[in-house]
């Protein structure tokens, strides 16, 4: 599948701003399952800008405005090709996991995004002791999280942990990714952050634009990373275009940076999707 | 009075002593023994007091807590024989040349981890790993441009390393203040040795910044970077800046354009290619770490990531000073230089691993706890000083988060004799020799900054903590001819042109002359 | 030169300066206070404290409140007190660049600033004259003559133009010139000076004269437009063919030039309102100066940034 990503982000100023500094994370990768033919970033007012690579691979786009502007707007349009064939969970035994619990260290760690609540870790435990294998344990809490979590668009903030998801059983995409993080980690399976985009419809129409969202799935451990995709409860697929792979939403926020202005700011986020081919 | 007096209930000292050995005065401090005794008790108080008016008076002070202290600096210097010193100085070199390699793994292609010589873990999960600078060379490789290595002499007077600093250490400054200011209180006893001098330290690392320049730069811009006025090492940071000849700036006086730094001038900006700052990771760049930092400049990291300025020390070396891999300091030293470690660590134990912690915490009165990450003394808790409820409170947090805790045995500390209230007693010293690294070599300062702890029995050796300081003196070795050390100037024969005398000067009796001539006016004047 | 210490060293200038003039014009005040039979303490001292802008105070204005206000109390700007501790706290700012003398020298006395408050007054501002002499001297003896000298020395010069000219509308509002003018005269060490120009004779007009625009006498007002003038002129790196660019430069070269080409007459009629003009005229020029050479010294607050 080839797919057309418009992203379009940035802040309105109410009193303006005197200069921003920026970093942007919304470049797809290249991966074995994904192909990136051509991505671009145009950033009004037009500044200073430098790319590079962070740690987790990702491709980020510094910039600078050092003039006094009303408002910051970066639109990144990508075409990707994609294709359906994720890798199947392999089964490991528990005892398995032992041995690449240092190599994945920093996919078990408990950040404050996605440590779970007291009130979830006493429903884990049975579950977990009841698992045969790492597999089934992630089958069954992936499973139990969706049916648990509702879906409310706009229920919460960016800000939200997996502790208050959980509070109040509702959430958006990055809640049930942090919210089955913390479940696979607290069971010492290594389990990762991944962001991009969703085509919204499950069949998509060849050239019809449709407004997505930035959306955000996860990947665990079972001998390779396998994705999962929670909000959904499928395996992501050729709709899925990853843009980056971390720990947490911090580790790959699309837009992130200090500006300078006397008054309040507001932030603008516009997706549109449309399949090529 | 004599000196008897000063010197009166000095001993026996339980540990090891520096000047004495049991009753004896040992060989090397000699001299400086007879000279005080010499000079007498009412004389090495009154160049006391001189000594600290005239620290008064430059104003070499410390902060604590915002109120700026003046740092005292003992009449007693510290000697260190060149052999002890040579071992101290290649020890030294040893530990950064490792632990710069350890960084550039670490921030690399991670070797280590696949050799299985530290685990992942310890590194990943310390708050000082920033992975913003992964991947980001160093113009000339170096990111530990300046480190002080904290020492201490056990029991049988063998040099310990206490802790690596890699960060921004500080200090340097009183060793050179210090060395100014007791060369003039104690002249005499100064020419009577041959001291190695310490004041080339400046130059040394203002060569080794602009070695350190980005690729292509020539004539590099250098500035010292402060948090300002009321940090506590400002005083430091000026004396750096001045000695060095280049600009002090703060945060505000910085602006990233373009992915280049520039400094605002009254001639408009002006571009910086290497920043000594003395400002943490986490307060750098607004932009990357801490937004609500006010003594950073925005974009700094990324400027050096595109490779227009050079950070010193580089941003993240935290990793390599933390407590925990401290413990790991010998392995790495084995695995990158294939050399047995020459100073060696206190023993310790890491409590974030079970077998180890079980044994510590069934003798928790007997040792010496400390966290991670804590500097300065901080939340350091001594086992046979603390009572039934600090300990199982301690016992608390280190089973809440044993990573954050490592313990070591209580060591004693040696003495050096210091001139407090009553005399002059044993007090604990601490050293802390500062290296240059400059690419090529790590070039150690012969000295480094002896710390004194002023409270009897007190073992923590911390300027906030009722610490003061002393002169430490290297003895030159006679088979060392270059280094002449700090000598009083030879007295060579210069031919002098004599000063114009003036009109006031006439004849040979001047002094009498000028009086008659006033007293001639005072009289009638002739007409 | 950094912004920042280019400021401090101007500041510098002007807060030293300012310690120094205040202990003269508090001099003189205390002597008139005493020497003149004839002085109402309480509008003498009024009229002080509005020379030196003081508008908000409480309590019956007497000797006291003004020694108070205007020398001792730190937490008043316009005192002595005051003074050297802003000097201090700039110097600190700007010590790598201030050689350790002046440093210490500026440390010094800030720090024997309680030792001096206990003396009797004369004494305190005899020791204010002294210590501050002393750091001039130093300065004048240590510090490189580049361009941190010139904006050190132009902060002088506007704020020994500025603090001048307060004490002549002191001087012009005593009732009792006889007395005012020569102590005036004393307090900015131009007693001898004047005499000997002027050849004994005393007269009021002749001692504004000398005091507004003497070239010689390094007080002057016309004396200190020029050394501010000159300052100015070294910082300006490029040569200017025809006129002044720089807006300080136009506002202190046409200050001197009212007092210069107008007629003495003219000034002196209404001393206290020409003064007035020339503070306004100062105030105006350090703006300029800072506009252009530490603008660029003001940061920006940063917001947003990484939500963790």
């Amino acid at each position: 599948m080839q797919l057309r990503i418009r992203h379009t982000t940035g802040y309105h100023y109410e009193k303006g701003a005197m200069a921003s500094f920026n970093e942007a994370r919304m470049t797809p990768m290249t991966t074995s399952e994904q192909y990136v033919l051509r991505s671009r970033l145009e950033i009004s007012p037009t500044p200073w800008s430098y790319e590079y690579r962070d740690y987790w691979g990702t491709t980020v786009t510094s910039f600078e405005v050092h003039d006094p502007h009303q408002d910051l707007t970066v639109v990144a349009t990508s075409i990707v090709d994609t294709q359906g064939t994720p890798p199947e969970p392999h089964g490991v035994a528990w005892d398995a996991l032992e041995t690449v619990q240092d190599e994945w260290c920093e996919f078990l760690a408990m950040s404050s995004w996605v440590a779970p609540a007291p009130e979830l870790l006493t429903e884990l435990a049975p579950l977990r002791e009841s698992a045969a294998t790492p597999g089934d344990y992630a089958t069954t809490v992936m499973q139990f999280l969706h049916d648990r979590i509702a879906y409310v668009p706009g229920s919460t903030e960016v800000t939200t942990t997996a502790a208050d998801a959980w509070r109040a059983q509702t959430g958006v995409c990055q809640d049930f990714a942090h919210l089955t993080l913390g479940a696979l980690r607290d069971a010492r399976i290594p389990a990762r952050y991944v962001s991009g985009y969703l085509h919204p419809s499950r069949e998509p129409e060849i050239g019809e634009t449709v407004a997505g969202e930035s959306h955000a799935w996860i990947e665990w451990w079972d001998g390779e990373w396998i994705g999962w995709d929670p909000t959904n409860a499928i395996t992501p697929g050729p709709r899925h275009v990853v843009v980056a792979k971390g720990r947490d939403y911090a580790d790959s926020p699309p837009l992130r940076g200090i500006f300078s202005t006397s008054g309040g700011s507001e932030l603008f986020v516009g997706v549109e999707i449309t399949r090529l081919r | 009075m004599d000196t008897s007096e000063l010197f009166d209930g000095y001993g026996p000292v339980a540990g090891f002593d520096e000047m004495f050995a049991g009753t004896d005065v040992r060989d090397n401090y000699g001299t400086i023994h007879e000279s005080f005794h010499k000079m007498g008790a009412d004389e090495i108080r009154l160049r006391a007091d001189s000594l600290a008016s005239s620290y008064l008076e430059q104003g070499v002070t410390f902060g604590v807590a915002g109120e700026e202290r003046p740092f005292p600096l003992d009449i007693v210097p510290r000697l260190i024989e060149s052999a002890d010193w040579h071992h101290v100085e290649r020890g030294v070199r040893q530990r950064v040349l490792a632990l710069e390699r350890f960084l550039a793994d670490a921030y690399g292609p991670g070797e280590l981890f696949a050799d299985g010589v530290v685990p992942r873990e310890t590194v990943m999960t310390s708050p000082h790993y920033h992975r913003v600078v992964a991947g980001l060379e160093p113009p000339n490789g170096v990111r530990i441009h300046v480190a002080g290595v904290d020492l201490i002499r056990d029991g049988d007077g063998d040099f310990r390393v206490l802790e690596d600093n890699v960060r921004v250490p500080s200090g340097v400054s009183y060793v050179m203040t210090n060395r100014r200011a007791l060369s003039a209180a104690l002249p005499e006893v100064f020419a009577d040795h041959r001291i190695r001098p310490v004041s080339q330290y400046s130059q040394a690392l203002l060569a080794a910044l602009r070695k350190a320049a980005p690729a292509g730069v020539s004539d590099p811009t250098v500035v010292v970077l402060t948090p300002g006025v009321y940090n506590s090492a400002y005083f430091e940071h000026t004396l750096l800046a001045r000695t060095m000849g280049v600009e002090l700036v703060e945060g505000r006086d910085l602006v990233c354009r373009s992915g280049r730094v520039m400094m605002r001038t009254t001639n408009g900006l002006e571009p910086v290619h290497v920043i000594y700052r003395r400002i943490d990771d986490e307060f750098l760049d607004p932009v990357q770490f801490r937004a609500d930092s006010a003594l950073g400049v925005p974009g700094i990291i990324n400027a050096a990531r595109a490779g227009h300025v050079t950070i010193a020390n580089a941003v993240g070396n935290g990793v390599a000073d933390d407590k925990l891999l401290y413990t790991y300091l010998p392995d790495l030293i084995r695995y990158y230089l294939s050399e047995e470690p020459i100073l060696r660590n206190v023993d310790t134990w890491r409590m974030g691993e079970a077998d180890q912690r079980e044994e510590v915490l069934d003798r928790l009165d007997e040792l010496v706890l400390k966290p991670v990450d804590g500097s300065g003394g901080k939340g350091i808790v001594i086992g046979p000083a603390a009572t039934t409820d600090e300990l199982d409170e301690l016992r608390g947090k280190i089973l809440e988060d044993p990573r954050a805790w490592i313990a070591q045995p209580v060591i004693s500390l040696s003495t050096v004799p210091t001139l407090v209230e009553d005399g002059i007693r044993p007090r604990h010293v601490d050293l802390r020799p500062f290296a240059v690294h400059d690419g090529d070599d790590v070039w150690v300062l012969p000295g480094g900054l002896t710390r004194v702890a002023l409270p009897e029995g007190e073992l923590i050796v911390n300027s906030s903590r009722g610490g003061g300081s002393k002169d430490t003196w290297v003895l030159a070795d006679a088979s060392e001819p270059e280094d002449l050390g700090d000598l009083a100037p030879n007295a060579t024969a210069v031919a002098g042109v004599n000063q114009s005398a003036g009109p006031a000067f006439d004849g040979e009796s001047r002094g009498m002359q000028v009086q008659e001539q006033e007293q001639q006016q005072g009289r009638d004047v002739p007409c | 030169m950094l912004s920042r210490i280019a400021q401090s060293l101007f500041w510098i200038g002007r807060y030293l300066e300012r310690a120094d003039d205040t202990a003269r014009i508090l001099d003189v005040q205390m002597q008139v206070l005493i020497e003149d039979p004839g002085m109402d303490e309480r509008i003498s001292c009024e009229q002080l404290l509005s020379v030196m802008g003081v508008e908000d105070y409480t309590g019956i204005p007497n000797r006291w409140l003004i020694l108070d206000l205007l020398a001792h109390n730190a937490d008043s700007p316009v005192s002595i007190a005051a003074a050297i501790g802003a000097a201090r706290e700039s110097a600190r700012r700007a010590r790598e660049t201030l050689s350790t003398d002046i440093w210490a020298a500026i440390n010094t006395t800030w720090r024997g600033l309680s030792t001096a408050q206990a003396m009797r007054p004369p004494d305190m501002f005899t020791w204010v004259r002294n210590r501050t002499a002393m750091i001039s001297g130093i300065a004048d003896s240590t510090m490189t003559r580049d361009e941190g000298w010139q904006f050190y020395m132009l902060g002088r010069s506007i704020e020994r133009v500025d603090m001048t000219a307060r004490l002549l509308s002191t001087a012009a509002l005593a009732s009792g010139p006889q007395v005012a003018w020569p102590t005036t005269l004393r307090a900015c060490g131009a007693y001898e000076s004047f005499i000997r120009a002027y050849r004994g004779i005393e007269a009021d007009r002749q001692a504004a004269e000398f005091l507004l625009l003497d070239r010689w006498f390094p007080r002057s007002i016309v004396s200190s437009l020029a050394q501010a003038e000159k300052a100015l002129t070294k910082l300006e790196s490029s040569g200017q063919r025809s006129g002044f660019s720089d807006e300080a430069q136009r506002l202190l070269g046409r200050a001197r030039t009212e007092l210069e080409y107008r007629p003495l007459a003219d000034i002196v009629f209404d001393l206290p309102v020409e003064m007035e003009r020339l503070q306004r005229s100062c105030a105006a020029a350090s703006d300029a100066v800072s506009a252009r050479y530490f603008a660029e010294s003001e940061a920006y607050t940063w917001r947003g940034g990484v939500l963790l």
